[in-house]
């Protein structure tokens, strides 16, 4: 990566060009992180007493957040749920959408783009628009009516109600899957696909023993992208379904939020910030232990 | 790949998915130009016999829906669009201006190991809930707290390390000979840069300044855990629709979330071809 004609000194004097940036993260990010870090280790409330005044609890909110917190750990389980039922669907519908573009047609260039722009519209304008459409007189349950199931209220019932956020989320983020899927289907080299079909493989054994393995960590980075997002998700289950029927749709997001700006336990809050940012931490890094030199040699 | 057309019962199939990604888009596009009486009828009215433009003047002149007999309970959009603007330009300039020194910086003259993107990705993955508690401590501290420069800084911190890394991506892309090309010829490292590297990635850098915008245009968190009096954007606008006590003005909300939705879509057009890059962290380069 190195072996340039520039010396070490120049090397030396370029760490310039990192700094500006440095600074604007280490004053902006990583302080108010510290900040939070260590306020998750004390009983700190806004409504209670100065940040200095807080007792010092180690680790106490961590232990109560893992053993006894059932909303919590409800809201974990309930978020990896959402997270495999939606990544499922989203990579399967992708992956069809992907396989119909290799074919050419008319008006390909068009619909690629209609394709794409689910993933263009604001989280909040999609999380309002879905909830128009699973209004109890929506267009959702007109057409559901038509088929004669009649009166579905999506919102009063816990199980209707994460269907609407599955629905939702799969709506809004299938196109990432179709986008990273296409760009790896196009990257297949197609020689060994010929040889293949010369020496008489279907289709089948075409896809599986030829091209899937070419787009395995295209995959992967497609899963550990989309990943990261769902875990953070609130501001779609927020607008659609407020976390609610009871807690039926808290995800870890709506959770934390609710900790921290509703009923100020913000040290709390805090503590279990960082447990997930733990666990996250070490799910995208053990999933991108198979792509990580695509990722970090980006001379592709 | 096979360059095939379509089989027969493959089009079908293409254009039931398309009806539905479509879907949501033309319902929310049919509610905006509802009048009142269509807004909430059941069943409801899939395409307006009488379509308007009021909701879009209302978001502009909250009276002007009272022609309708709708009790103007609603509140003028002017500055949360003003504020979206302000907010979302500037911290995408900062973002973008920091990322790309950042970048050459982290292109040519530093060794990137595995740790570099797993930091970066880091950022990403951290709950806004959760960095949302530090800031408003740290806000409220420094009175920073519902003002502009709070969410601009905000903003530009979250987006940094992606438009840096983005950018990283496209100077990697570039051989080095022509900088030090421009070197040898008596430019000093930063002018070689202005007037080599800088000129070269313009598709790129023009396609990271739309990502970074698309980011920050749709954040709505940050925002509203900061606004109060002073600072609106139009996401914390548009998700108050929630809390009306007085009914909720759909049109006029969807009208607002139209005006939203389309400087991305046509930003997402012209960026297609980065896209996939972008949005993988240059992990996929086409």
């Amino acid at each position: 990566m190195s072996n340039s004609r520039l010396n070490a000194s120049a090397k030396n004097q370029g760490r310039v060009f990192t700094i500006p940036g440095q600074v604007v993260s280490l004053v902006v990010l990583v302080t108010p992180l510290l900040v939070a870090l260590y306020m998750s280790f004390t009983d700190w409330s806004p409504t209670r007493s100065s940040l200095s005044g807080a007792s010092f609890l180690g680790l106490e909110n961590y232990q109560e957040l893992l053993i006894y917190d059932n909303r919590f750990l409800q809201a974990v389980g309930r978020t990896a749920l959402l997270a495999v039922i939606c990544l499922s669907l989203e990579f399967v519908f992708g992956l069809a959408l992907a396989t119909l573009f290799l074919r050419t047609f008319r008006g390909q260039r068009f619909l690629f783009s209609a394709f794409l722009s689910p993933m263009m519209v604001l989280p909040v304008v999609v999380g309002y628009t879905f909830w128009m459409l699973f209004q109890s007189n929506g267009p959702v349950n007109q057409v559901l009516a038509l088929i004669g199931v009649t009166s579905v209220e999506w919102f009063r019932d816990s199980s209707l109600a994460f269907l609407a956020v599955v629905v939702t989320e799969v709506w809004h983020w299938t196109p990432l899957f179709f986008l990273i899927l296409l760009s790896g289907l196009n990257a297949v080299p197609e020689n060994p696909i010929r040889a293949a079909v010369i020496l008489g493989a279907s289709p089948r054994q075409v896809f599986w023993k030829v091209v899937f393995p070419a787009l395995r960590p295209v995959i992967i980075v497609a899963f550990v992208i989309r990943a990261m997002e769902v875990i953070k998700i609130f501001d779609e289950v927020f607008l659609l379904t407020r976390g609610g029927p009871g807690s039926a749709t808290e995800t870890i997001s709506l959770y934390i939020y609710k900790l921290a700006f509703n009923d100020f336990q913000l040290a709390y809050g805090a503590a279990a910030a960082f447990l997930v940012l733990a666990g996250s931490l070490l799910m995208v890094h053990l999933l991108m232990i198979p792509v990580r030199d695509q990722l970090l040699d980006n001379r592709g | 790949m096979l360059n095939r057309p379509l089989s027969l019962w493959q089009i079908p199939l293409l254009l039931v998915a398309l009806a539905l990604v479509l879907f949501p888009i033309f319902w929310l596009v049919m509610t905006a130009i509802k009048p009142p009486i269509d807004w909430n009828a059941s069943p409801a009215i899939w395409i307006p016999s009488e379509p308007t433009l009021i909701n879009f003047r209302t978001l502009f002149d909250p009276a002007a829906i009272r022609a309708y007999g709708v009790g103007g309970v609603s509140q003028a959009a002017t500055k949360a669009v003003v504020g979206s603007i302000v907010a979302s330009v500037s911290a995408t300039f900062l973002a973008v201006a920091l990322g790309l020194v950042s970048a050459i910086g982290l292109s040519r003259y530093s060794r990137t190991n595995w740790s570099t993107p797993l930091v970066i990705l880091s950022g990403r993955m951290f709950p806004p809930a959760a960095i949302a508690v530090p800031f408003v401590i740290i806000f409220s501290l420094t009175s920073l707290m519902d003002t502009y420069p709070g969410l601009v800084a905000i903003y530009t911190a979250v987006t940094l390390p992606f438009s840096t890394w983005m950018l990283k991506s496209f100077v990697d892309d570039l051989p080095r000979e022509m900088e030090e090309a421009a070197m040898l010829d008596g430019k000093s490292r930063i002018m070689a840069h202005l007037t080599v590297t800088v000129p070269l990635i313009k598709g790129g850098l023009f396609s990271t300044t739309m990502l970074v915008f698309i980011l920050n245009w749709s954040e709505y968190m940050f925002a509203q855990v900061l606004s109060n009096t002073e600072l609106a954007t139009i996401p914390v606008q548009l998700a108050k629709y929630v809390t009306a006590t007085a009914g909720t003005l759909y049109g006029v909300q969807a009208a607002l979330a139209v005006l939203a939705m389309i400087p991305l879509i046509l930003g997402g057009f012209f960026i297609q071809g980065h896209l996939a890059r972008g949005l993988t962290f240059g992990a996929i380069k086409k």
